[in-house]
């Protein structure tokens, strides 16, 4: 994942690589997935979340769609 | 003790030291650290990567990433506490400031032009920013093979 100045940048970049646009996030909307994903890492409880406990926290983020699917 | 519970301790230990000091600690470290043997905490790591909690570099399998810290130089890089810590990606870059928990920087460049870019996180918040983050893969692929992405 890149961070862009804009999503001109994006379509610029993918244009140039020759590569499909994928999914743009906001930086509070990448900071809260970045967060509800590896705040706890470091913690002895923490453990990979499960498919269903992912999908339910793309949801919460408003992440859906094919580019979201995991299944 | 049991394999799962020593790996839980294992992983804690390499995540607090990679922390504290700003460089992954080698198997060696570990196992010192530890007082048990390289070849136990080797064997954790191994059981580590194949869940997916950490990436161990292919041929020396010293830790390469324990995700969201990796161990080598990357574009993006997080200061905080005066230490600098690398992620692979901007999202892993914005996950060490979210697992360090502290005031930090994250200083890249704009994937397209090169600008240099930077966010601040302050109190558990990332501080309004210039810029979008672009997932370039879908999420099922980076969710069965997390180094990829």
């Amino acid at each position: 994942m890149l961070l862009f100045r804009g999503e001109e940048h994006v379509a610029r970049w993918c244009a140039q690589w020759s590569q499909p646009r994928g999914a743009a996030l906001t930086i509070d909307q990448a900071w809260r997935l970045a967060r509800a994903w590896y705040q706890n890492k470091m913690d002895s409880a923490w453990r990979r979340a499960t498919l269903e406990e992912t999908e339910g926290l793309m949801a919460s983020l408003g992440l859906g769609g094919p580019f979201w699917d995991l299944r | 003790m049991d394999g799962s519970s020593f790996d839980t301790d294992v992983r804690v230990r390499l995540f607090r030291q990679f922390v504290a000091s700003g460089e992954p600690p080698t198997a060696e470290d570990l196992a010192a650290g530890m007082q048990r043997p390289v070849a136990e905490v080797r064997a954790a790591l191994e059981r580590l990567a194949a869940g997916k909690a950490i990436v161990l570099q292919p041929e020396s399998r010293e830790v390469l990433m324990a995700n969201p810290l990796c161990a080598v130089p990357t574009p993006f890089r997080v200061r905080s506490q005066g230490r600098s810590f690398f992620g692979a990606c901007v999202w892993d870059a914005m996950g060490i400031a979210a697992m360090l928990g502290t005031d930090a920087v994250l200083d890249t460049s704009c994937g397209c032009c090169g600008e240099a870019l930077a966010m601040t996180f302050r109190g558990g918040e990332a501080l309004a920013a210039e810029g979008v983050v672009h997932f370039a893969i879908p999420a099922r692929q980076w969710w069965e093979n997390i180094v990829f992405t």
